[in-house]
Protein backbone atom coordinates (compact mmCIF):
# COMPACT_ATOMS: atom_id res chain seq x y z
CA UNK A 1 0.00 0.00 0.00
CA UNK A 2 1.34 3.41 -0.93
CA UNK A 3 2.37 5.57 1.99
CA UNK A 4 0.95 9.04 2.22
CA UNK A 5 3.14 12.10 1.51
CA UNK A 6 2.06 15.38 3.10
CA UNK A 7 3.65 18.81 3.20
CA UNK A 8 4.07 20.09 6.75
CA UNK A 9 3.69 23.85 7.20
CA UNK A 10 4.31 25.35 10.66
CA UNK A 11 1.40 27.27 12.12
CA UNK A 12 3.67 30.25 12.88
CA UNK A 13 4.56 31.26 9.34
CA UNK A 14 7.61 33.26 10.55
CA UNK A 15 9.52 30.01 11.05
CA UNK A 16 8.56 28.84 7.56
CA UNK A 17 11.85 29.45 5.73
CA UNK A 18 10.34 28.58 2.40
CA UNK A 19 8.02 31.57 2.78
CA UNK A 20 10.23 34.04 4.65
CA UNK A 21 13.20 33.46 2.38
CA UNK A 22 11.07 32.60 -0.67
CA UNK A 23 12.75 29.24 -1.23
CA UNK A 24 11.47 26.38 -3.40
CA UNK A 25 11.24 23.79 -0.64
CA UNK A 26 8.73 22.53 1.87
CA UNK A 27 9.53 23.04 5.57
CA UNK A 28 8.95 19.36 6.11
CA UNK A 29 7.37 16.31 4.51
CA UNK A 30 5.54 13.58 6.35
CA UNK A 31 6.05 10.20 4.67
CA UNK A 32 4.25 7.40 6.43
CA UNK A 33 5.42 7.34 10.03
CA UNK A 34 8.39 9.64 9.43
CA UNK A 35 8.79 13.40 9.15
CA UNK A 36 11.70 14.76 7.12
CA UNK A 37 12.50 18.36 8.08
CA UNK A 38 14.42 20.60 5.67
CA UNK A 39 17.68 22.20 6.74
CA UNK A 40 16.79 25.13 8.98
CA UNK A 41 18.91 28.21 9.60
CA UNK A 42 18.27 30.70 12.38
CA UNK A 43 15.26 32.88 11.58
CA UNK A 44 14.13 35.87 13.62
CA UNK A 45 10.63 34.79 14.71
CA UNK A 46 9.45 38.43 14.74
CA UNK A 47 10.43 39.25 11.17
CA UNK A 48 10.83 35.90 9.42
CA UNK A 49 14.22 37.10 8.18
CA UNK A 50 17.53 35.36 8.59
CA UNK A 51 19.10 35.90 11.98
CA UNK A 52 22.89 36.02 11.86
CA UNK A 53 24.59 35.79 15.25
CA UNK A 54 27.12 33.71 17.09
CA UNK A 55 27.07 29.95 16.69
CA UNK A 56 25.55 29.72 20.16
CA UNK A 57 22.81 32.26 19.37
CA UNK A 58 21.94 30.64 16.04
CA UNK A 59 21.99 27.15 17.55
CA UNK A 60 19.59 28.27 20.27
CA UNK A 61 17.10 29.64 17.77
CA UNK A 62 16.97 26.66 15.41
CA UNK A 63 15.68 23.85 17.70
CA UNK A 64 13.06 26.28 18.99
CA UNK A 65 11.78 26.84 15.46
CA UNK A 66 12.20 23.16 14.63
CA UNK A 67 9.93 22.40 17.59
CA UNK A 68 7.20 24.48 15.98
CA UNK A 69 7.58 22.65 12.67
CA UNK A 70 7.49 19.25 14.38
CA UNK A 71 4.60 20.14 16.66
CA UNK A 72 2.51 21.32 13.74
CA UNK A 73 2.85 17.74 12.51
CA UNK A 74 2.08 16.21 15.89
CA UNK A 75 5.71 15.36 16.58
CA UNK A 76 8.38 16.89 18.84
CA UNK A 77 12.12 17.16 19.41
CA UNK A 78 11.88 14.12 21.69
CA UNK A 79 10.72 12.08 18.70
CA UNK A 80 13.63 13.03 16.44
CA UNK A 81 15.66 10.01 15.40
CA UNK A 82 18.44 11.58 13.32
CA UNK A 83 19.84 15.09 13.20
CA UNK A 84 22.41 16.55 10.83
CA UNK A 85 24.18 19.70 11.94
CA UNK A 86 26.27 21.80 9.59
CA UNK A 87 28.42 24.54 11.08
CA UNK A 88 30.63 26.98 9.21
CA UNK A 89 33.73 25.95 11.15
CA UNK A 90 34.46 22.86 13.20
CA UNK A 91 36.35 25.13 15.59
CA UNK A 92 32.87 26.05 16.85
CA UNK A 93 31.94 22.41 17.55
CA UNK A 94 31.89 22.81 21.33
CA UNK A 95 30.01 26.12 21.20
CA UNK A 96 27.28 24.41 19.19
CA UNK A 97 27.20 21.35 21.47
CA UNK A 98 26.78 23.32 24.68
CA UNK A 99 23.57 24.92 23.42
CA UNK A 100 22.38 21.88 21.46
CA UNK A 101 22.44 19.60 24.51
CA UNK A 102 19.94 21.80 26.38
CA UNK A 103 17.29 20.79 23.86
CA UNK A 104 17.92 17.04 24.15
CA UNK A 105 18.18 16.23 27.86
CA UNK A 106 17.60 12.47 27.52
CA UNK A 107 18.08 9.82 24.82
CA UNK A 108 19.21 12.36 22.21
CA UNK A 109 18.80 11.50 18.51
CA UNK A 110 21.58 10.04 16.39
CA UNK A 111 23.55 12.90 14.90
CA UNK A 112 26.28 13.84 12.46
CA UNK A 113 28.10 17.17 12.59
CA UNK A 114 30.24 18.53 9.78
CA UNK A 115 31.82 21.82 8.81
CA UNK A 116 30.48 23.25 5.55
CA UNK A 117 29.97 26.47 3.60
CA UNK A 118 26.42 27.63 4.30
CA UNK A 119 24.10 29.98 2.44
CA UNK A 120 23.41 33.61 3.25
CA UNK A 121 25.98 34.06 6.01
CA UNK A 122 24.38 31.58 8.38
CA UNK A 123 26.79 29.80 10.70
CA UNK A 124 24.55 26.86 11.61
CA UNK A 125 22.05 24.75 9.69
CA UNK A 126 20.15 21.80 11.15
CA UNK A 127 17.91 19.18 9.53
CA UNK A 128 16.24 16.15 11.07
CA UNK A 129 14.18 13.03 10.63
CA UNK A 130 11.54 12.44 13.30
CA UNK A 131 8.79 10.00 14.05
CA UNK A 132 5.33 11.35 13.32
CA UNK B 1 0.10 8.93 11.07
CA UNK B 2 -0.58 8.04 14.66
CA UNK B 3 2.93 7.76 16.06
CA UNK B 4 2.90 4.09 16.96
CA UNK B 5 6.51 3.34 16.10
CA UNK B 6 8.93 2.76 18.94
CA UNK B 7 12.10 4.83 19.34
CA UNK B 8 15.01 3.26 21.21
CA UNK B 9 18.66 4.13 21.69
CA UNK B 10 21.27 1.79 20.20
CA UNK B 11 24.77 1.57 21.64
CA UNK B 12 27.85 -0.40 20.62
CA UNK B 13 28.65 -3.53 22.58
CA UNK B 14 32.26 -2.36 22.94
CA UNK B 15 32.20 0.59 25.37
CA UNK B 16 35.39 2.01 23.84
CA UNK B 17 33.45 2.69 20.64
CA UNK B 18 30.81 4.65 22.54
CA UNK B 19 32.19 8.05 21.61
CA UNK B 20 29.18 10.08 22.71
CA UNK B 21 29.30 8.56 26.18
CA UNK B 22 33.08 8.71 26.53
CA UNK B 23 33.34 12.30 25.34
CA UNK B 24 30.01 13.41 26.84
CA UNK B 25 28.55 14.45 23.50
CA UNK B 26 24.81 15.16 23.13
CA UNK B 27 23.94 12.41 20.68
CA UNK B 28 23.09 8.72 20.76
CA UNK B 29 25.26 6.28 18.77
CA UNK B 30 22.12 5.13 17.01
CA UNK B 31 18.35 5.19 17.18
CA UNK B 32 16.04 2.37 16.20
CA UNK B 33 12.78 3.77 14.88
CA UNK B 34 10.31 1.13 13.86
CA UNK B 35 12.00 -1.06 11.27
CA UNK B 36 14.85 1.35 10.64
CA UNK B 37 18.14 2.08 12.35
CA UNK B 38 19.70 5.53 12.09
CA UNK B 39 23.39 5.64 13.01
CA UNK B 40 25.29 8.75 13.99
CA UNK B 41 28.41 9.68 12.08
CA UNK B 42 31.12 7.14 12.91
CA UNK B 43 34.84 7.78 12.68
CA UNK B 44 37.94 5.57 12.79
CA UNK B 45 37.91 4.90 16.52
CA UNK B 46 40.31 2.21 17.68
CA UNK B 47 38.25 -0.54 19.38
CA UNK B 48 41.13 -1.44 21.72
CA UNK B 49 42.29 1.97 22.92
CA UNK B 50 39.19 4.08 22.25
CA UNK B 51 41.51 6.64 20.63
CA UNK B 52 41.50 7.77 17.04
CA UNK B 53 43.13 5.64 14.37
CA UNK B 54 44.51 8.44 12.23
CA UNK B 55 46.81 6.32 10.09
CA UNK B 56 46.65 5.88 6.30
CA UNK B 57 43.22 6.65 4.86
CA UNK B 58 42.69 3.02 3.81
CA UNK B 59 43.11 1.96 7.43
CA UNK B 60 40.76 4.69 8.63
CA UNK B 61 38.08 3.66 6.14
CA UNK B 62 38.44 -0.01 7.02
CA UNK B 63 38.25 0.81 10.73
CA UNK B 64 35.19 3.01 10.26
CA UNK B 65 33.34 0.32 8.31
CA UNK B 66 34.30 -2.31 10.90
CA UNK B 67 32.95 -0.05 13.65
CA UNK B 68 29.74 0.45 11.70
CA UNK B 69 29.46 -3.31 11.24
CA UNK B 70 29.95 -3.78 14.99
CA UNK B 71 27.17 -1.31 15.77
CA UNK B 72 24.74 -2.81 13.27
CA UNK B 73 25.46 -6.45 14.08
CA UNK B 74 24.98 -5.90 17.80
CA UNK B 75 21.65 -4.24 16.99
CA UNK B 76 20.54 -7.28 14.99
CA UNK B 77 21.18 -5.66 11.63
CA UNK B 78 24.29 -5.75 9.43
CA UNK B 79 26.21 -4.05 6.66
CA UNK B 80 24.09 -5.94 4.11
CA UNK B 81 20.97 -4.31 5.61
CA UNK B 82 22.13 -0.75 4.97
CA UNK B 83 19.85 1.12 2.60
CA UNK B 84 21.64 4.47 2.49
CA UNK B 85 25.08 5.52 3.60
CA UNK B 86 26.70 8.94 3.59
CA UNK B 87 30.48 9.12 3.46
CA UNK B 88 32.29 12.32 4.34
CA UNK B 89 35.95 12.56 3.45
CA UNK B 90 38.26 15.27 4.74
CA UNK B 91 40.05 15.21 1.37
CA UNK B 92 38.29 14.30 -1.88
CA UNK B 93 41.67 13.07 -3.20
CA UNK B 94 40.98 9.97 -1.10
CA UNK B 95 37.91 9.10 -3.18
CA UNK B 96 39.52 6.33 -5.24
CA UNK B 97 41.18 4.78 -2.22
CA UNK B 98 37.87 4.88 -0.34
CA UNK B 99 36.16 3.04 -3.19
CA UNK B 100 38.90 0.42 -3.24
CA UNK B 101 38.45 -0.38 0.47
CA UNK B 102 34.68 -0.03 0.15
CA UNK B 103 34.52 -2.93 -2.34
CA UNK B 104 36.04 -5.24 0.29
CA UNK B 105 32.89 -4.74 2.36
CA UNK B 106 30.14 -4.47 -0.27
CA UNK B 107 30.73 -7.00 -3.01
CA UNK B 108 27.06 -7.47 -3.97
CA UNK B 109 24.03 -5.16 -3.95
CA UNK B 110 25.77 -2.22 -2.24
CA UNK B 111 23.61 0.41 -0.54
CA UNK B 112 22.69 3.79 -2.00
CA UNK B 113 25.54 6.15 -1.21
CA UNK B 114 26.58 9.78 -1.29
CA UNK B 115 30.18 10.89 -0.83
CA UNK B 116 31.41 14.43 -0.34
CA UNK B 117 34.13 16.44 1.35
CA UNK B 118 33.42 18.47 4.47
CA UNK B 119 35.26 19.59 7.58
CA UNK B 120 35.41 16.76 10.13
CA UNK B 121 35.98 16.70 13.86
CA UNK B 122 39.02 15.35 15.70
CA UNK B 123 41.25 15.21 12.64
CA UNK B 124 39.26 12.32 11.15
CA UNK B 125 40.02 11.59 7.53
CA UNK B 126 36.65 9.93 7.11
CA UNK B 127 33.27 9.71 8.79
CA UNK B 128 30.25 7.62 7.79
CA UNK B 129 26.60 7.51 8.79
CA UNK B 130 23.85 5.23 7.59
CA UNK B 131 20.23 4.21 7.62
CA UNK B 132 19.73 0.45 7.80
CA UNK B 133 16.88 -1.98 8.10
CA UNK B 134 16.46 -3.13 11.64
CA UNK B 135 16.41 -6.91 11.25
Amino acid sequence: MALQRDVIAPKASAVDMSRGLNLPLSPAIRAGEFIFVSGMVAIDPATGKRMCGTVAAETRQIPAAMTQVLESAGSSLAKTVKVNVLIYSMLEYNNMNEVYREFFPADPPARTVCGAKLSGGSKVEIECVALA
Amino acid sequence: MTGQLSRTVIEPNNPRLNVSRNANLPHSPGIRAGEYIFLSGIGPVDPVTGGRNLGPIADQIRQTLQNMEHMLTFAGSGLDRIVKINIVLADIQDYDEMNRVWREFFSVDPPARTTCTLQLSNGNGVEMECIALSL
